[in-house]
């Protein structure tokens, strides 16, 4: 009922999409195929990235009930627990969803796939998945300190998966810089699509830039893997 | 009358106490109003003229103040994730929230009409002002239209409010609420006019729009700010709206309460 429930949501919000096309010639050049394939990545990517992290997500409920020392005392990782403290199937709506777009949007599109491609686009997805896994972990790192402010990063996760819906060059400066250099969706939605989808860069990136979306979540991972390293050591617990 | 004026006070007063909550939200609210107007931008620049004429009767700047009027609304009018009781009824804890002497419609209306103020306080105007700075957003033409705007947010606050209590009462006969949860998010997202204004979608989805209450939640008060239709007209479809749902909740609520099993009741 949830899958189907999350399913209708989402399929309403593409009605509204394909909608806007009816009346709006393009979205900063590119068509509706074009948007529905990023669209299918962007949640791809993201369903998976939400479904890894999904137990992670209850380390503020976890810390909050003063549980998160039970885990510590444990003889193994403190993350892999969190991990599969929790483990949900709700987001294999989306997921499902999200394949569909993104095969929608390969066979229509005006691009010839290759087995490169193709091959690229699988590690694309595995990449994007661990990034919004950390994104995710992000989360849970500043619950250790504060149990208020956490939604802030919801701007960073649903937000980046809306934006890495979107063509990138349509955003404002600042907003691109964030969300590429410092939280690097668009290195995993927007320039790997401009490689599958034959596009022209328009923000005058170098060549290379359709391929660093492993090593942007290798590095992105790093960074959220010391912070999760700090977070436990400087944890204390609540309650007496 | 002095109870639901204290009871709007007190949930008014609790919603004002988490205050990085709120800066968080703002933030988020910003971020999201930032995405959507700029895609919006660039549909319309998309158009021939570059985005100065009118798609269906919308300027660009019309469209982008709707964005931003919506991403302020969105707190006040809170739309998703109220199951308060639904909770109570699952909980079986109504039992005994029935017994107590006051009407337990007006009791939920009168904390949410005290948590909507304050949250259009804290959190629908800075996030508007964060519009205004970065945006092209329009100012109301004259002063009585804004005046008429926030009396219609107060109505539209309501409306919502009858609405979620009616999904809500469904906890009466399904356990799992989550589904319907979706359906009334998705129902609200494409019919009230949340994600884009009504007139950009298909005739047949217009029309069932128009025919049902969702828009007076959304649309109609950004059609008074904007000066899309008369005063009386918007604040009028509101009223008519509010008086159905009320006799409707009312005697779903007289229903529910009837064929009500409480375990170990």
């Amino acid at each position: 009922m949830q899958i189907f429930g999350n399913f209708i949501v989402n399929f309403a919000e593409i009605i509204v999409l394909w909608s806007l096309f009816q009346l709006f010639e393009d979205l900063g050049g590119w068509s509706l195929n074009e948007v529905l394939f990023l669209h299918g990545l962007s949640m791809v990517m993201f369903s998976a990235g939400d479904s890894i992290a999904n137990g992670v997500q209850t380390v503020p409920d976890l810390i909050r009930d003063g549980n998160f020392d039970r885990i510590l005392v444990r003889p193994m990782s403190a993350y892999i627990q969190s991990m599969v403290n929790e483990v949900s199937l709700r987001h294999f709506g989306l997921m499902g969803q999200g394949l569909l777009l993104l095969t929608i949007g390969m066979v229509t599109v005006e691009s010839t796939w290759t087995v490169p491609k193709l091959a690229y686009m699988v590690v694309v997805i595995l990449s994007g998945a661990g990034l919004f896994a950390a994104l995710f972990t992000v989360e849970a790192i500043l619950s250790f300190w504060t149990v208020n402010s956490i939604e802030a990063v919801n701007a960073f996760t649903y937000g980046g998966s809306d934006l890495g819906q979107y063509p990138l060059h349509i955003f404002h400066r600042g907003m691109r810089f964030v969300f590429l250099f410092v939280i690097p969706v668009g290195f995993l939605t927007y320039y790997p699509s401009l490689y599958f989808l034959d596009k022209p860069d328009p923000l005058g990136l170098p060549g290379f830039a359709p391929f660093v979306a492993p090593f942007a979540t290798f590095l992105f991972c790093g960074v959220v893997g010391r912070g999760w390293a700090f977070a436990i050591r400087h944890y204390r617990s609540t309650g007496s | 009358m002095r109870l639901y004026l204290e009871l709007a006070r007190r949930s008014f007063q609790q919603t004002l106490t988490y205050r990085g909550a709120t800066l968080a939200g703002i933030f988020v609210n910003g971020i999201f109003g930032i995405m959507l107007a700029s895609v919006f931008l660039a549909l319309y620049q998309s158009q021939a003229g570059g985005g100065s004429g009118e798609v269906q009767g919308w300027s660009r700047d019309q469209t982008i103040t709707l964005v931003w009027i919506n991403q302020s609304l969105l707190m006040t009018v809170y739309l998703w994730g109220w199951w308060e009781v639904t909770r109570n009824i699952q909980s079986g804890a109504i039992v005994s929230e029935l017994l107590k002497p006051y009407d337990y419609f007006s009791y939920w209306l009168s904390r949410d009409l005290g948590r909507a103020f304050a949250h259009s306080l804290i959190r629908g105007v800075p996030t508007f002002v964060i519009g205004l700075i970065l945006f092209d957003v329009l100012l109301p033409e004259t002063w009585v239209r804004f005046v008429a705007f926030l009396v219609s947010i107060a109505l539209a606050v309501t409306v919502s409010f009858c609405l979620r209590f009616m999904v809500n009462l469904a906890g009466f006969w399904v356990l799992d609420y989550r589904g319907i949860a979706s359906i009334f998010t998705a129902a609200i997202n494409v019919l009230s006019g949340m994600l884009a204004p009504l007139a950009f979608l298909p005739e047949p989805v217009r029309i069932l729009a128009n025919a049902l209450p969702f828009r007076a939640v959304i649309m109609t008060p950004n059609e008074v700010y904007l000066g899309q239709v008369p005063i009386w007209q918007g604040l009028g479809f509101q009223l008519v709206w509010i008086c159905v749902l009320v006799v409707i909740a009312r005697k779903v609520m007289g229903i529910g309460e009837r064929q009500l099993v409480v375990q170990g009741g």
